[in-house]
Order: C-alpha cells, then structure tokens, then sequence
C-alpha cells in the first residue's frame, strides 16, 4: 500500500490578501515535508467558483511548484475537469506533458467531469452531456500523447491534424486515472483500463464491492490508453497522534470542517435532475458521514484519525478490501494548526507506513 | 465559515402562523401534480433571505412550486410556494418566504399543523403539450407565472425535492419564532423535465423583495404520491442550526 496527500486548498473567509498566499505556502510546506518521509504521491483537485471549500482552479501550477521543490513524489493532477467548457481537450495534453516533463516523469493522470451545479452552471454546462465529453475526451488524451499528428472529429471538440507539443516525458505516457464518485463509475474506469481514483469516504462495506467489480471487469478491458492501470486509489483524512482522544478529537473536527463545506455546495443532482449525475456525489456521502443537527456526534468508519495503532488497524481494513494506494486530506480551512499537521505526518511516515510494504511503483509502461 | 443569513425575524415572526403544538397527525396523498422551477438568484441579497440559522447555497437560488393535492383530510387544493435554497448546517433545505393555496380550509390546517405562512388565492396547475404552466392571482392581479417549457420525460429517481423550513411560532419559543422541518418524501409516478420560464413575479407579494432570479437552472413536473409528514426537527431560527435544532415527536 502507498500513500499520498490530497488538496483541495480550502481558504476560510475573510479573504484578506494573505490568506490563499497562507494556505498555497503551507501545503507546498506539507508538500516538501512529504518528499522527505516518503509519501509516493501528491494530488491536487481542479475546481472552480467553490468558495471557502476549494480555491484550486489552477492546480496544474501548484504541482508544478511541487515539482520543483521535491525530488521523489509524484504529482497527481487530479482530477483534471474534462468538460470542454473548462479545459479545451488540446490544452489538457499540453499543461500534463509540461509538468511531466518538468517533473522528471513524475504526472498522475487523473481525469473527471465536475460534480457541481456551482461549476457546471457557472461554465454553462448541460449536465446531461458531461459522461459523454469525459468519455470523448480521455479516450483522446493518449492518442494526443502518443501520435505524431493529431486530428479529431467529435461531438465535443473537432480540430484538423496538428503535432500536439510537446510530449510526455513517461513513455508511452503517464498512468491515467477516473474520479469515482457515483456508483457506477468504477465500472467505467475498468472497461477503459484506468486507475480507480476514489473519491469517497469511509463505509467499508459499499466500498469492498466495488473495488471487487472494479478488479473483475478490468481483466476484460479495452485500454484506452497504451497500458492498463489497474490500480485503486482512495482519499481519506489523516490525523495521527500519540494521544489517541487528541488525535481523534483533531481528526474529527478536521473532517467534520470539511464535510461542514463541502455541504454548502450545490450537487448537480440536486439542482438539476440528470440520468449522467445518478448518484449524489462526494456532497451527501460527506454529509451521511457528519452528525445531523440534533443527533450525538460519532466518528465516521475508515477514517485515519487517532493514535498510530488505530490508524494502523483502518489502513489494513482498506488494504484488505484491495485498496492500493490511499492519499490523506491534512487541513481544511486552516482548522489545524500547520505544526500539528507536519507532527501528525512525521508520527505517520514513522510509526505508520512501516507497516505496509511497498508495492510496485505505478509507472508508465516502457518508462 | 459558510455565510449565514442575516434577515431581520422581527416582524416576520410577528406575523408567522401560530402553531399551537407539533404533534400534527401526517396526511398521505396520492396522485399530488406538482411543478418545480428553480432559478439562481442576485448574489448581492444572498444572504438577507434567510435567517441566521440557515446558510446560502452557493450560488443563492430560489425554488417555486404549484401543485394540485387531489385529496386530503381538508378536501382537494392547490398550494404554490416559494422558497430561498438553503442549508440546515450540512442538509439541503427550502425557506419557504411565502404559500398560497385556493383552499381556506387548507390554508389554516397548513398553518396551525406545519407552519406554512399561506394565503388565499386563484392557483392554477395547466399542464399543455409544450408548456407546463403555474400561475397565482391575488383579486385577479396575476403576482406569479412561472413555466416548464418542452416537458420531457425523465426517471423519477433523478429528482429530488428539498425539505421545507417553514417560519412559525410555537408556544415555547420565548418569542424567537421556530423553523418548522417539513420533510415529505415523495413516490414518483411521472416525471418531466424541461427549460424553465418566469412570466411574472410579484416579488412584494410573497415577501421576496430581495429575491431577484437571475439565471434558469430547471423546471421539473412530476404525478407523485406525498404529503405532510409528522415534525421531525424544529430550529431556533435565530442561531446556527448545528446548535439551535432540536428532535420533537419521540
């Protein structure tokens, strides 16, 4: 099992002029932090319009600050909104293979759709179209990659023969990777032959049945790209204290803040009824997970908070359940101090990750 | 932390319906017809639609509805409401600002059962090939015409309706006013989708001057089996909800 940091970058108001400054310095902080213990990974979310929950619509340029200040972890673009209101599909390919190359090989690939009203309203998206052009556009992405000249004839973007430049460093490119929120979408990932990149939090038990799909039907799959990724990768929220009350107390507060955010958003499925948003996302599995208003406070299943034992216990769970790699959310809203975030990770990569045994890395093929 | 609202309760308590308890029986109905038009509304009075106790979504919106209840313990009516989108600390919710319906006698059951600050007027339901259309007058001055244009069908199970938080006074609420949670659950039976259209909207009339809907998000009209559920939660409109709600009828 590997391990790795996830970001959405979240600023709490007041928005004065230091405040997104603070938080991109902390994480790069984090970042480098996590080079030298060993985490394998660092994954940054594209969104937009998301006030106070996430203030990363350019994350291509944070991982490539990373990139620069970091020798070994990989930088996980992800995911990268693949709705080409957001992003035109040749300008995808170009800022990956940019910070591939400036990264030494070291891009994640992930790609997406948006899972908000706030975003797809606010980029005029019909909701109804977004499955379609994330398909559309992923199966493009390698070939962009891959071949000399590019051409395309499509629904969501056309364009006559170009060299799309430059390429990816990896070869024959990097390991691509889907968000998996709704139920269903795992099922994607595998007929396509990428990485399950999950997006969701705790409960064991759904979760146990769709990694088990997922490794039944990628044994069948048509790749999309020049390889097959099998690889599931889970995001989670890491607070590890010697102090099992401390650590659980923090944790708590840090997920409970999160989720507390993530909430005011505006699901696309609620706003807008859509057979392409079947289920609600990321938003109500973080809000099953927090308490409702009136009802005794608990701690969610599968969270890595508390002491290194407890963490160790809920990672051999995941491990169990055929989880390979899971990447941890540090902070939201600056709820925790940057110094107790730096010793919970110290306290992990010392007491934690020696547990596990490393797999092999997830590169490219021919790299 | 996420904005909250900052509507003056006063005067609005003051004219809130008085319930005199919690404990109102549900009712159950089949075959209710109702039409749902969503909009985004002005960011600039996001917050002075809503009391402290609810946060904006982002970005603000406003739900109307008009639906004909074929049946009920108070005889068939129609009920159109509209409502600010919300959150109750993290759940999805509707701050009804103003209802009508055609039904004296449904309108006081609304009100002394679930709160609903309701108001007599003509309310119609007309469902054509190309446009589904809701229209309210009050002494014949037409003060809401909202419409679902191109209805197409689509699965019930892609819908969902928000719970109602309806402002009402209750006998124990030291004079702050209550957030009455009324949160029916639906059985689709049909369902259609389409563009939404607003003809007219007396802002003054439903108590919505700082409601201003700027930009369509979707019109839904369904044939659903619903109702009026026992209160599950009442809220202290005036602090946070994550502190001021609290679990009533057992």
């Amino acid at each position: 099992m590997k391990f790795g940091i996830f970001y959405e970058l979240s600023v709490p108001r007041p928005w004065d002029r230091e405040a997104e400054r603070t938080v991109y310095e902390r994480a790069l902080e984090q970042v480098r932090l996590a080079d030298e213990l060993g985490f394998d990974q660092v994954w940054c979310v594209e969104h937009h319009f998301l006030e106070e929950y996430s203030h990363s619509s350019a994350p291509e340029l944070f991982l490539t600050a990373c990139a620069m200040q970091t020798k070994r972890i990989r930088v996980g673009h992800g995911i990268v909104v693949c709705v080409p209101q957001f992003n035109h599909p040749v300008r995808i390919a170009e800022r990956a293979a940019v910070l591939d190359i400036l990264s030494g090989g070291r891009l994640e690939m992930g790609t997406g759709r948006s899972a908000t009203w706030t975003e797809l309203g606010g980029f005029r998206v019909n909701p109804d179209d977004t499955k379609k052009t994330w398909d559309e556009i992923v199966r493009c992405l390698p070939k962009m990659w891959t071949q000399e000249r590019f051409s395309h004839d499509g629904v969501a973007f056309s364009m006559p023969a170009r060299a799309i430049l430059p390429k990816p460093y990896q070869k024959p490119h990097p390991p691509m990777w889907v968000a998996v929120t709704s139920p269903g979408t795992e099922i994607d990932a595998a007929e396509r032959g990428l990485g399950s990149l999950g997006l969701t939090f705790g409960g064991f038990g759904e979760q146990e049945k769709r990694i088990a799909e997922y490794r039944r039907r990628i044994k069948q799959c048509e790749p999309i790209g020049e390889f097959v990724n099998e690889q599931v990768n889970t995001v989670n929220f890491l607070f590890c204290h010697e102090d099992d009350a401390t650590g659980i107390a923090t944790g708590t507060r840090l997920s409970g803040t999160f989720g507390y955010l993530a909430a005011q958003l505006l699901s696309t499925r609620e706003a807008y009824p859509s057979r392409s948003y079947p289920s609600l996302g990321l938003l109500p599995q973080l809000r099953r997970e927090q308490t409702s208003p009136g009802d005794a406070p608990r701690v969610p299943e599968g969270l890595c908070i508390g002491n290194p034992e407890r963490v160790i216990g809920v990672l051999r769970n995941w491990e169990a359940i055929g989880v390979d790699r899971v990447n941890f959310l540090l902070n939201a809203m600056e709820t925790v101090p940057q110094e107790e975030v730096l010793a919970s990770m110290r306290l992990f990569a010392e007491r934690v990750m020696p547990k596990f045994a490393a797999a092999p890395a997830a590169t490219a093929g021919g790299a | 932390m996420p904005l909250a609202g900052t509507l003056d309760l006063t005067d609005r308590v003051r004219t809130a319906p008085q319930m005199p308890n919690t404990d109102a029986e549900p009712w159950e109905i089949e075959g209710v017809e109702l039409l749902h038009v969503s909009y985004e509304i002005d960011d600039r009075h996001m917050t002075s639609v809503l009391p402290p106790a609810l946060h904006p979504t982002i970005p603000p919106t406003v739900y109307f509805s008009v639906a004909r209840y074929p049946d009920s313990p108070v005889g068939a009516f129609m009920l159109a409401q509209v409502r600010a989108g919300c959150r109750a600390a993290t759940l999805p919710r509707g701050f009804l600002l103003r209802a009508y319906t055609d039904s004296p006698r449904a309108a006081e059951a609304l009100a002394a059962n679930w709160g609903y600050n309701c108001d007599i007027a003509d309310v119609r339901l007309n469902r054509r090939y190309e446009r589904i259309e809701g229209i309210v007058r009050v002494d014949g001055r037409e003060v809401l015409n909202v419409a679902l244009l191109n209805p197409e069908p689509i699965s019930g199970g892609d819908i969902q309706y928000v719970a109602n938080m309806n402002l009402a006074r209750l006998p124990d609420d030291n004079g702050r006013g209550a957030l009455i949670q009324v949160d029916p659950e639906y059985r689709f039976h049909r369902a259609d989708r389409g563009r939404p259209q607003i003809v007219a909207f007396d802002r003054e009339a439903w108590h919505a001057r700082d409601v201003d809907p700027v930009d369509p998000i979707v019109a839904s009209c369904v044939v659903c089996d619903t109702g009026f559920p026992r209160i599950r939660y009442v809220l202290d409109p005036t602090v946070p909800a994550m502190a001021g709600t609290r679990k009533v009828g057992g």
